[in-house]
């Protein structure tokens, strides 16, 4: 490349001056400058748009319902057999590599085209995906009564809906009284779902805490000797109520969950089976290949609300992403509640206080430094030193009857927001520094002229005043901290978390417990999934949502930030 | 607000105050052999001085000649400059300002500073004018409410601000700017009011403003006033110094200093040959 430079650059030179005055002529104008700099600004547009557009496009495009085909495939042994499923993907393969691997194909093709066919019915065959090359299709047919049913195990079932079962009493008939019957039943199932949930999280969660918390107070009272035997029966009578409660509520459980069962859908597979599914295991039910534009931008919002707010199912190949949504900020606004005051405070000493001498300087410098640490560096210390010194301290002196499992001696949502907190506090105490420094000395002449301290000068003007630095500085901070991934893997994230770090339980936020985190969850979905091409669209899915969420917080703070700035606009006279 | 209100009568005796004789009961500020330096570079060069109660007293000469360097002594503003070093002393009410033992925030709450450019703090105008006496701990939002009227006219502003106490300070013009922090000056009822070149950034009609107010404001306060331009000395003040070089060269009533100044150096300056 340069040697072509070099050759033009002659060749201009060689042949016309005129054309090379010119050249310098508009090399002087400036333009060349313009040209390269904004070709610059384009080209980083370019990837940032061409970034978000895929994994948007890639992410989103999932929850649109597909149409589901049924293709009649002829088989390596010469058989035809039917094969239902949505599309995933389409691939080239060159026509010589299949001809290599004994495949029939005329000379004068170069390409074939393969599919990716999701069939689902993941218990009853081998594999839920199948490639197809499209010269085994000998037809393929959209045929409107194929549905798809969205199972909380195994995943998807395609077929054709033949009966359904209420009560022990079988409806056939036509396709419209089915799906009516069938949604019906579902409804029914969704209510005692729903009342069974509640009963779940409200009262039996509630009644376990309770009966651990008994526990570990017995266990207190041993560990002290203090279990005297009016206190031992007091526990007892405690438990016994206790525990008559949870059978009372648990046989509730079981009723509702039993009567749960009773419907049944029977569905024709693929292979001309049948097949019946029972309604507890049927999350929803739909025939894209019925669905008109407007019907399908409608259950493609639902199932992007669904993903958003639901549990995941299948080891997170299914379902949706709320505890991973909800730890991410969780762990992030714990993190900017405790990065604030303390990069804040720093600032404040190292800017106000501090003699300006090499001391100062060298430490400044230092702290810059910290910001180039690999954050896997932050993680192994925040597991050594917050994890096991601090959070093993606390637990012999404040939990040691729950000796041997560890309260806060084990990697959780605290040690987490603390090892993040640490990582970011370099960016809060420099832009804070910077905030400070652009105060004019005038203001704070003002207010030490009208009796104030140097302490009282700084909170009740100059602070204030650099509050939207801090909010700048807060602003990269948790940028940089939504999506951290590495150091959290050995502080606190966890592949699935069974309980939120929030609840209903005294006292409602509960420090210690591990979490879910959407980039971790990306990392365990695209790389540790035991189903590959399932959960390759979630990957994208998350990706999108974690780029959302992050923006998200940016914008909350960034408009906190502009309203500080407007409130202290005109720094400068 | 402050009892020290002399009337028409006494104020045409104390103009002609022999100042080289003061008695310490005419005394504001007793300032004895000051030496002032910023690191190697001497700044103030053996000050003495008294600056009478009562009047306004106005400190000229060339740039770099001490003279606000002179003023910001008087409320230690000095100490905000690192490497600053001051021998010598100055009295306010028989007591040196720089002894170990004086709060540097009660001194400014007596002695009150307004500056070059108007520094008014990003809050409302009520706030700016209630600063000081919040810092006191004063709640009282009655003694609050007439501490900002009292303090908004004294200063000349009131009429101009009152329907928009509440609004942000930084909307003033320049000058209402600086006659806002005139207010939040004696809002605190200060003794002195120290003014380092107050009407230097100011529009003429804003300065025209301002210069009235001095004369309003030594009724009540003592006045000490920076300014190089000698017009305004001639008009708002009774004593004025000029400092030429780090060096007092001649204080004495204006009148005198400007019709029959006794230094060739004042003459050459007041005359326009130099500075």
């Amino acid at each position: 490349m340069l040697l072509g430079m070099k050759k033009v650059g002659t060749n201009k030179v060689g042949t016309n001056t005129d054309g090379a005055g010119s050249m310098k002529k508009w090399t002087k104008s400036g333009s060349p400058m313009i040209w390269l700099t904004s070709g610059a600004v384009s080209v980083s547009l370019i990837a940032v748009l061409g970034l978000l557009g895929l994994i948007a496009w890639r992410g989103l495009v999932y929850f649109w319902p597909s149409t589901i085909y049924q293709f009649d495939v002829v088989n390596p042994h010469g058989q035809v057999e039917v094969v239902i499923g949505e599309v995933y993907e389409t691939d080239m393969i060159p026509a010589q590599r299949l001809r290599e691997n004994g495949h029939i194909i005329s000379d004068d093709v170069e390409e074939v085209a393969s599919l990716l066919v999701k069939t689902g019915n993941r218990e009853l065959v081998e594999l839920d995906f199948r490639w197809l090359l499209t010269t085994t299709i000998k037809s393929q047919q959209v045929l409107p009564n194929l549905a798809v049913f969205e199972r909380n195990k195994n995943g998807n079932f395609y077929g054709t809906m033949s009966s359904v079962t209420v009560d022990g009493r079988k409806v056939t008939g036509d396709m419209d009284t089915l799906i009516e019957t069938l949604d019906d039943s579902l409804e029914r199932v969704e209510t005692l779902q729903d009342q069974a949930d509640s009963l779940q999280n409200d009262k039996i969660n509630g009644l376990n805490f309770q009966l651990e918390r008994l526990r570990l107070k017995e266990r207190r009272f041993e560990i002290d000797n203090e279990l005297t035997p009016d206190r031992a029966v007091d526990l007892k009578v405690q438990r016994k109520t206790l525990n008559d409660e949870y059978l009372l509520h648990e046989a509730q459980l079981f009723k509702f969950r039993s009567a749960m069962t009773r419907d049944f859908v029977t569905v024709k597979d693929m292979r001309g089976k049948f097949v019946n599914i029972n309604l507890s295991n049927l999350l929803s039910f739909n025939l894209p290949n019925q669905m008109n534009v407007l019907t399908k931008a409608g259950h493609w919002f639902v199932n992007i609300g669904n993903f958003v707010m639901d549990d995941p199912r299948e080891a997170n190949t299914e379902g949706g992403v709320f505890p991973a949504i909800f730890g991410t900020i969780f762990m992030v606004m714990l993190m900017a509640v405790i990065v604030t005051p303390f990069g804040v405070v720093a600032a404040i000493y190292l800017h106000e206080y501090a003699k300006k001498g090499i001391v100062t300087k060298f430490i400044r410098i230092a702290v810059i430094n910290l910001a180039g640490v690999p954050s896997v560096v932050y993680g192994v210390f925040g597991l050594g030193f917050f994890v096991y010194i601090l959070g093993g301290s606390i637990d012999d002196l404040f939990y040691p009857e729950a000796s041997p499992s560890p309260v806060f001696g084990s990697p959780g949502v605290l040690w987490s927001a603390l090892t993040l907190a640490i990582l970011t506090l370099p960016v809060v105490i420099v832009s804070t520094e910077e905030g400070l420094s652009r105060i004019p000395i005038s203001l704070r002449q003002g207010s030490l002229a009208l009796g104030a301290t140097k302490a009282e000068t700084l909170w009740k003007v100059v602070v204030p005043m650099a509050s939207p630095a801090i909010m700048t500085g807060l602003i990269l901070a948790v940028a940089r901290a939504a999506g951290e991934v590495a150091p959290l893997m050995l502080v606190g994230v966890v592949k699935m978390a069974p309980t939120l770090p929030v609840d209903g339980n005294f006292p409602f936020f509960h420090l210690d417990r591990k979490f879910m985190h959407l980039g971790f969850h990306i990392y365990d979905v695209g790389f540790q999934s035991p189903n590959v091409e399932a959960a390759r669209p979630l990957v994208f899915a998350s990706s999108f949502l974690l780029v959302t969420v992050i923006v998200g917080l940016n914008m909350t703070a960034i408009r906190i930030r502009n309203i500080l700035r407007e409130k202290y606009r005109s720094l400068e006279h | 607000m402050i009892n020290l209100e002399p009337t028409h009568l006494e104020s045409a005796d104390t103009n002609l105050l022999d100042l080289a004789n003061l008695t310490d009961e005419q005394t504001a500020f007793s300032i004895e052999s000051l030496d002032l330096y910023y690191g190697e570079k001497q700044a103030l060069k053996n000050v003495s001085m008294r600056i009478p109660k009562g009047q306004v007293t106005a400190f000229i000469g060339p740039s770099g000649c001490g003279k606000s360097t002179l003023l910001r002594c008087l409320n230690r503003m000095n100490d905000l400059i690192d490497n600053c070093n001051i021998t010598g002393e100055i009295k306010l009410e028989q007591s040196n300002i720089f002894d170990r033992n004086v709060d540097v925030a009660t001194l400014r709450r007596k002695v009150g500073m307004v500056f070059q450019r108007p520094n008014p703090f990003p809050k409302s105008i009520y706030e700016n004018v209630v600063y000081g006496l919040r810092l006191q701990g004063i709640k009282d939002r009655r003694r609050l409410d007439q501490a900002v009227e009292e303090s908004l006219r004294g200063a000349a502003l009131w009429d101009e601000v009152k329907d928009r106490l509440h609004d942000n300070a930084l909307g003033l013009s320049g000058g209402q700017q600086q006659r806002l922090v005139i207010a939040r000056a004696i809002a605190i009822e200060p003794e002195v009011l120290l003014l380092d070149e107050p009407t230097s950034a100011l529009d003429p009609i804003s300065t025209l403003v301002i210069e009235e107010l001095i004369t309003e404001l030594k009724k009540k306060f003592t006045v000490v006033i920076v300014t190089h331009n000698m017009q305004q000395a001639a008009r708002v003040s009774d004593n004025t110094a000029f400092m030429y070089m780090g060096e007092l060269i001649e204080y004495s009533d204006t009148n005198t200093l400007f019709t029959t100044p006794s230094k060739k150096q004042t003459e050459d300056y007041i005359t326009g040959r130099y500075g």
